[in-house]
């Protein structure tokens, strides 16, 4: 979907220690439940027999797809993609708290607040942003691996970043020839180079929500995600970095 | 009887009660902040005020963002050396240890038997005048030696040393054994300086020796060494545990625990032996090469390698790459560094590693330390003279351990056994000897033979529980301390809210506590501002000057580079004053003790969620913490059918502790290390009481007999299956 902004996340998974700053800034900025969490570090297993082991941690959240199941399922319209500046926003004032999209999401990046009834997730800081600042992760990110920006202005830190890559790698979550082209890219991503990294049941998953077409069978686009049982193909989308400096649409 | 005569809901059990529930409803709301809402560029138009974080001593520059009168944000300033704009996960939280709902608001005094956790409300008056009464009598009785004093590392700590000294103890517990004694002390016979400066902008080439800097976070420096690392710096990482930092290194090696000594002195070998120093910076300022020399020509990689279990040729790549990098090359001297009975000689090792190859001034240089830059302070009359020794035995025992550092672990057993004398009081400010000493029991033993205890803290910690009364501190966020210079700027904190509760500044509690002893004249501000404005005089400035931009610019001033406080004024790889001391003045091989078959050595270190013992009831790092666990090398778990997840029973020579296993390939098999800081006692800290077990039930104590610190990694354990 294209938008006049793209604002999306590059991650330098050389750069990231783990130090969870990143997690307590966010819960912080917004007023994040003590029992939920709205972005996560994944530790991946400790590879290598020792002493020569290997060990990678992969921050993420929400992808900011250009192609969100998320929005697809909503039935309340809540969630959207901000055709401004390409955020996957949750208008919580229209959020019926149903948790379709929770359970649609191949990422597990968003949760339902039981308290409030509505659903939460990343929204890029998107009250910061518009006043200058950067999102509150990516302020304050100890290790200097996350950065956010306009991935369609050339010139952003995002996408000089991507530009100097040695290697980018995206978790796109692929099905019946479409893919969710999200809009996190993890750079310099060495120890993530097996597309199975992010083992089933953590990164990307299938999403768990089936709807039931009796109830529901207006809503058609979502039923095409959720009809479909049996194994799902996971994949990790490589780029090279000839590719991203020709495409600007970052497409296969 | 007499608890009779208090009504029922006087008395605060703490833990069983909400403190803070209670305690919150007997005071109005907490009034909009005095500090002013300077700056506008934040999205809710609330402005921020610019302060310093307390949450380790690392000390970044805050911009604290406040609605309503409460604090909703903390953000680095970029204008702070320390912070650049970022604040680590700790620093992030800071805001919820001002709202733990189990802070101390109000003061309070022991109502039931020590250790039962039960405490009636007192106004201030009341609390500080039984305080100073309890520590009146043990003066008059015993003598003021009989009081006890210790507190660490905090910005008010000018005022808590004008305490003890106008009281006239000379019993000074700072924890500084506990942590870098080795290392400050190895940096004063050599270069006559605390600790030289460290500077990563060009560095090429970096030894880390269990300086795990990606989980023991210092936010500038972290962010340096992976500026570092990006710009293709090689990173050599000696740990017995593959941490964090020896993921992101580009060299790990799990060197066998307390041979980092032979590590060093093997490099030392090879650059000297092959001609690889910088002879030229040797020759003009350093001291002693020739003895150093003669001394470690037995110390060749073929030696280290079969102690260290680092191959020869690994040890002498290392030494080629290092001096090959020179002087863009760093061995860094580590931070907390009492380990083994070797870590002095150690810490002498890296520093004069670092002196062969001439890095001074391109990525060691000299430190400012903490002096006054400048800064003006209340007028103060001479002390009372102090004829009693010092319990910890500094200097008349340990002639080379600083009177600021002293041996904690030493004066409290001092306290124990009644040697030399037997003291009575314990007035301790924000610290836990409880859980950082080694020895948890012999440590409550000792706060048993106390007449009185008085702990000031934000929190019922575990030392506080144990008290006779507890003042409570005004949070970091809500107090103003004294400024703290740091390059050419001194730095303000300042309250950006109003103290909850009746918590007070520490500058206040001492100021009246002093009063109330008679040493007003040791504390002469009416009120913070006060003595801000005091500070500032010299410079011409007011705190209404500075408050703003949260600091003062201090005179410029570069330390001579070529300078060093030592007594020949050179680097001193052989040290005169150790040979007066009649210690080794140039390091020399000393094997540490070893683990009996079937047992552990037990490691200690650092999580980058946590600092110390003092955050473990922070909601937000409870939040993102890992599972406190003992690590243990999984085929050594196999070995004694042991699983992940599986209880055992950890036990040393003094103690014993009940925790689950991680079991997992990121340790060496003849290491188990269990995550710090947990196993809190003080059932009034609802988030941490019960989470995970207590190292300090484990260590042995120790004390080393030139920098006095403690070896936190020299126990061993046995493991079995609970």
């Amino acid at each position: 979907m294209a938008t006049i902004k793209r604002y999306g996340f590059v991650i330098d998974v050389s750069r990231c220690i783990d130090c969870r700053a990143c997690l307590v800034a966010c819960s912080v900025e917004n007023n994040v439940p003590l029992d939920h969490t709205r972005i996560w570090v994944h530790e991946l297993d400790i590879k290598g027999e020792f002493p020569n082991l290997s060990r990678t941690f992969v921050p993420y959240n929400c992808m900011h797809c250009e192609e969100p199941p998320c929005v697809e399922v909503c039935v309340s319209g809540a969630t959207y993609k901000d055709k401004s500046n390409g955020l996957v926003l949750v208008d919580q004032e229209a959020c019926i708290g149903c948790g379709y999209c929770v359970e649609a999401c191949p990422y597990g990046a968003r949760y339902l607040d039981q308290n409030r009834g509505v659903v939460d997730k990343c929204n890029g800081c998107i009250q910061r942003v518009e006043a200058g600042m950067q999102p509150a992760c990516v302020a304050t990110c100890v290790g200097g691996s996350r950065m956010f920006g306009d991935l369609n202005d050339p010139n952003s830190e995002v996408s000089i970043a991507l530009k100097n890559a040695r290697s980018i790698i995206r978790l796109d979550y692929e099905k019946d020839g479409e893919d969710t082209d999200p809009n996190i890219y993890y750079i310099n991503a060495e120890g993530m180079e097996d597309p199975l990294v992010l083992q089933s049941g953590v990164l990307p998953h299938d999403p768990k929500y089936t709807l039931p077409e009796s109830a529901w069978n207006k809503v058609l686009k979502p039923a095409m995600f959720a009809a479909v049982g049996g194994a799902f193909l996971v994949q990790a989308v490589y780029f090279t970095k000839q590719l991203i400096e020709g495409e600007k649409e970052f497409e296969e | 009887m007499e608890r009779k005569a208090i009504s029922r809901r006087e008395f605060l059990k703490l833990g069983s009660l909400s403190l803070g529930a209670v305690a919150a409803s007997q005071f109005i709301a907490p009034q909009a902040a005095r500090a002013a809402r300077l700056h506008t560029d934040d999205p809710n138009g609330d402005g921020y005020i610019p302060t310093m974080c307390e949450m380790c001593v690392w000390r970044c520059g805050v911009r604290a963002r406040v609605k309503d009168g409460r604090v909703v944000k903390l953000e680095g300033n970029p204008d702070n050396p320390h912070s650049k704009g970022k604040l680590c996960a700790r620093g992030q939280s800071g805001l919820m240890n001002t709202y733990d709902p189990d802070r101390v608001l109000l003061p309070l005094v022991r109502a039931g038997k020590r250790g039962e956790g039960l405490f009636r409300k007192a106004s201030w008056d009341e609390a500080l005048d039984i305080t100073a009464k309890g520590m009146l009598k043990i003066k008059e009785r015993y003598g003021p030696e009989a009081m006890v004093f210790s507190s660490t590392h905090n910005l008010s700590q000018v005022q808590f040393e004008n305490l003890l000294n106008g009281f006239g103890s000379p019993n000074y517990g700072t924890q500084r054994s506990l942590c870098f004694n080795a290392m400050i002390v190895a940096n004063l016979m050599t270069y006559g300086m605390e600790e030289p400066g460290r500077d990563y902008s060009q560095v090429k080439y970096i030894i880390l020796t269990g300086r795990n800097l990606t989980e023991a976070i210092s936010t500038s420096e972290t962010g340096e060494l992976m500026d570092a690392l990006a710009r293709g710096a090689k990173v050599v990482y000696l740990d017995p545990r593959f941490t964090k930092t020896a993921s992101k290194a580009t060299e790990w090696c799990p060197i066998r625990p307390g041979t980092d000594l032979a590590f060093h002195l093997a490099l030392i070998n090879v650059i000297i032996s092959e001609n690889r120093y910088n002879k030229q910076f040797v020759d003009a300022y350093t001291t002693g090469f020739d003895e150093l020399a003669a001394s470690i020509t037995d110390y060749t990689p073929e030696w280290a390698a079969p102690i260290t279990g680092i191959g020869a040729e690994v040890i002498r790549r290392i030494a080629h790459e290092f001096s090959d990098a020179a002087p863009y090359a760093l061995a860094h001297n580590g931070w907390r560094t009492s380990n083994f009975i070797n870590s002095f000689p150690t810490e002498r090792a890296i520093t004069i590693l670092n002196a062969l190859v001439g890095n001074w001034g391109v990525t060691m240089f000299p430190a400012a330390g903490e002096g006054s830059g400048g800064l003006g302070k209340p007028p103060q009359p001479p002390y009372p003279r102090i004829s009693a020794l010092r319990l910890d035995g500094v200097p008349w025992k340990y002639p080379f351990v600083p009177l600021k550092l002293g041996i904690f672990q030493q004066m409290r057993d001092a306290i124990l056994e009644g040697q030399p004398y037997q003291a009575h009081g314990w007035f301790i400010a924000r610290q836990n000897p409880v859980l950082s000493l080694p020895d948890r029991q012999r440590t409550l033993q000792a706060l048993g033979k106390m007449d009185f205890i008085a702990v000031v803290d934000i929190i019922p910690n575990d030392t506080a529980w144990f008290a006779d009364v507890i003042l409570p501190e005004a949070s970091y966020l809500e107090r103003y301390d004294p400024l703290l210079p740091m390059g050419d700027k001194a730095w303000l904190r300042q309250p950006v809210i109003e103290p909850r509760g009746e918590a007070r500044s520490a500058l206040m509690i001492y100021k009246e506590l002093g009063e109330r002893l008679g040493l007003g004249d040791y504390f002469q501000y009416k009120d913070e501002i006060d003595y801000l404005n005091q500070e500032l005089a010299p410079l011409g400035l007011t705190f209404e000057d500075i408050r703003t931009q949260g600091y003062a610019q201090l005179p410029s001033g570069e330390p001579d580079l070529d300078k060093w406080s030592t007594p020949s004024g050179k680097i001193e790889i052989y040290s005169s004053t150790l040979e007066k001391g009649k210690f080794d003045p140039l390091p020399k091989w000393q094997e540490p003790p070893q683990p009996k078959p079937g047992t552990f050595y037990l490691l200690t270190g650092k999580v980058g969620q946590h600092t110390q013992f003092g955050t473990q009831n922070n909601q937000l790092l409870h939040k993102y913490q890992d599972d406190p666990r003992l690590w243990m090398n999984a085929e050594a778990a196999q070995n004694l059918d042991l699983r992940d997840g599986d209880l055992v029973l950890v036990t040393s020579e003094v103690g014993e502790v009940k925790v689950a296993i991680h079991a997992t390939t990121a340790i060496r098999s003849d290491c188990v290390y269990l995550t710090p800081g947990f196993g809190h006692l003080s059932k009034g800290l609802r988030t941490a009481y019960g989470v995970g077990a207590s190292d300090s039930v484990l260590h042995v104590t120790y004390v080393d007999p030139i920098s006095g610190g403690q070896a936190l990694s020299q126990t061993f354990v046995s493991v079995k299956k609970a």
